[in-house]
């Protein structure tokens, strides 16, 4: 009906405006915003080292981002390093009971892969629904150790040929990393017990990982930590030796040089010969070692931190040292890169910065292992 | 009364600007007159004082200014075994608590430290345990989300070191092709190792930047990258080295508070900016860093 009257009122044609433009803004806004990072696996690359037992322990876990895990992952093989240990943690792939997304950890291994690198998976932080309320996520009741199993069965089932190697949690012999239940060497064992023949039956060529041990010299007592070496004994008193296939040892050289020879009361790198003997002493001596952590830091103020030159000469001389010790398998050092700063001392035991610029020590081992 | 061109209506005539502006300019005319009246009258006006923050009107009351610090790297603070404090750190608090005394207090101002090891050292300021950090600690653009920073009152960067009669060095780029003596592993290496290309810098690493200012004296290297602590240690008993232009790479040292404590930060700064105006910083440096004491 028109009797010469508009048939909008005013205020109705400011909203229609109103939402004119909001539209043309949306689409303007659509159209300058950079478009998402296209990335693609890319070719197949091969590692080219002079020592094939160089590695480093990537930190991906945390790396949203596609493309900078393949950048990372790059940058190990262009470094010359065949070996990474990452992080796939539980709680992440298992986040509600029997459901299990693989998105991100398979673009780690998929990436991985495509570079040449072998993965070494260190397995470990329970969901929330796997632990009590207000527990923390290295606490797993021995009541649950089935459940965790499952989800290493589930994990190497998965990665079937594609990952070798799973470690099995870290570090138990720190109370912390054992979820406060105070320190105990045969409830790691019983998770090893329950934990192996489950992964074995989901894929016989799994090689099983235990240990990565804190190296302290925690005293005896301590409800802290428990010294390595005696946990390690501790493990084989309670019936470990059946349920592992390799030691996974964290080597760090604190102020020490990589030579230092090994003592009972030094935390050193070549501490790793001693939980080697106790391997040897328990009739162990055919299995091989990985070094899953290790390595020097190079912070200005920390006490425990080596200046910049003693720290690339001694990761220098021990991934050296692995390679003379024909019962290394492998040498990860902590850490290539973090995804962001951690803001302590923990930034200077990286290799590439969070914003991927190499330290010297990066191109001191390229140029080690390369000739580059 | 009655005007020339009365309107028929009896109303006043629009003047001859009012009447050309098209219909709707006058209202934004108006309004644009008021902002702008309004904003040069709100800065314009002289300003209350700000009302000072709590851990300022606390310092102003007790007169006890507390300082975080790690007191493990001279020579900006050590501690001798006794409890005293020394270093170019302690001479900056000294310099604040001396200033605010005779300036803006009516108390005595004196420094209490609080020893914490250096990774703890925000932690500990956002939970209140002291008031700032004052412990050669590094700008980190970063935390600038947790905490204040104070006007930089020294640069640890690398520098540029050549022999003293070498007067072409003005920046690296002038040093293209010549032999750079760098701290494996150091600031001064990365920066080196990023340039190399460009400027086809012949690099020789040293595990000690002194043994590269060593060799910078001897002959066997044209220039050294490294900081003026470095630098200033070398010279002290080694003659014939200077730096020249400015840091190859900025790495500032400030101080840190609390974001509740903007009045705090702003009198450090005072002090900051004073002390760089009237040389008193300059003798600092040349006090902790050249001579050494």
């Amino acid at each position: 009906m028109s009797n010469g009257n508009f048939p909008f009122s005013k205020f109705s044609i400011l909203v229609w405006r109103a939402i004119e433009l909001s539209a043309i803004l949306m689409l303007i806004y659509a159209l300058a915003a950079p478009p998402p990072i296209l990335v693609t696996l890319g070719p197949a690359q091969t590692v080219q080292t002079t020592n094939p037992k160089i590695g480093v322990h990537t930190r991906l876990t945390d790396e949203a981002d596609e493309w900078k895990i393949q950048k990372t992952l790059a940058m190990v093989r262009e470094m010359g390093a065949p070996w990474i240990v990452e992080y796939f943690p539980w709680g992440y792939i298992e986040f509600n009971e029997g459901q299990y997304d693989w998105a991100h950890a398979d673009l780690v291994v998929d990436h991985a892969e495509r570079q040449g690198l072998r993965v070494i998976a260190r397995l470990g932080f329970v969901p929330l629904w796997a632990r009590p309320r207000d527990s923390t996520p290295s606490y797993l009741d021995e009541s649950r150790y089935q459940y965790f199993a499952e989800f290493v069965a589930q994990f190497v089932t998965h990665f079937k040929g594609r990952i070798e190697y799973v470690i099995i949690w870290n570090e138990p012999n720190v109370n912390f990393e054992w979820g406060y239940q105070g320190v105990r060497p045969e409830g790691y064992t019983k998770l090893l017990a329950t934990v192996y023949p489950r992964a074995k039956q989901a894929d016989p060529a799994i090689q099983i990982l235990a240990g990565a041990l804190a190296p302290t010299l925690a005293p005896p007592g301590s409800v802290d930590a428990m010294n390595d070496l005696e946990y390690l004994q501790k493990m084989y008193d309670a019936g470990a030796k059946d349920f592992f296939d390799l030691l996974a040892v964290h080597a760090y050289g604190w102020t020490s040089p990589a030579d230092e020879p090994p003592a009972a009361n030094r935390v050193n790198f070549r501490r790793t010969e001693l939980l080697r003997e106790i391997m040897i002493q328990n009739g162990d001596a055919s299995k091989q070692v990985m070094i899953t952590e290790g390595g020097w830091n190079d912070h200005p103020r920390w006490t425990k931190a080596v200046r910049p030159a003693e720290r690339i000469a001694y990761t220098l001389h021990a991934y050296d040292l692995c390679r003379q010790w024909d019962w290394v398998e492998a040498c990860a050092m902590w850490a290539f890169r973090y995804p962001f700063p951690t803001q302590t001392y923990s930034d200077y035991f990286t290799f590439v910065t969070p914003d991927f610029n190499p330290k010297p020590i990066y191109y001191e081992i390229q140029k080690y292992a390369t000739g580059r | 009364m009655k005007f020339k061109n009365m309107r028929p209506d009896g109303k006043r005539p629009r003047s001859k600007v009012l009447s050309n502006l098209k219909p709707g300019t006058l209202p934004v005319v108006m309004m644009a007159l008021i902002i702008i009246v309004g904003y040069a009258l709100v800065n314009g006006l002289p300003k209350p004082p700000a009302k000072p923050d709590a851990t300022w009107s606390r310092l102003s009351t007790t007169g006890v200014f507390r300082i975080g610090i790690d007191p493990s790297f001279p020579p900006f603070e050590s501690e001798d075994g006794k409890g005293h404090l020394k270093g170019l750190d302690i001479a900056l608090v000294d310099e604040m608590v001396q200033q605010w005394s005779r300036e803006s207090l009516t108390t005595t101002v004196h420094a209490e430290y609080v020893y914490t090891g250096f990774d703890g050292l925000y932690d500990a300021l956002r939970a209140g345990q002291f008031d700032a950090i004052v412990s050669a600690l590094p700008y980190d653009a970063k935390r600038t989300e947790d905490v204040y920073f104070s006007h930089a009152y020294f640069d640890g960067g690398p520098y540029i070191v050549v022999r003293e009669q070498d007067t072409i060095t003005k920046t690296h780029a002038d040093l293209e092709g010549k032999r750079i003596g760098i701290e494996l592993g150091s600031t001064g290496d990365a920066f080196a190792r990023r340039w190399q290309k460009r400027f086809q810098y012949d690099l020789r690493e040293f595990n000690l930047p002194g043994e590269a200012l060593r060799a910078l004296k001897q002959g066997e290297v044209d220039a050294v990258f490294t900081d003026l602590i470095a630098f200033n240690e070398f010279a002290r008993t080694n003659a014939g080295g200077k730096t020249v232009g400015t840091p190859l790479v900025h790495e500032y040292l400030v101080v840190a508070v609390r974001k509740d404590s903007p009045t705090l930060l702003a009198q450090i700064n005072a002090v900051i900016t004073a002390m760089k105006n009237d040389g008193r910083l300059e003798r600092l440096y040349k006090q902790w860093l050249v001579e050494g004491e």
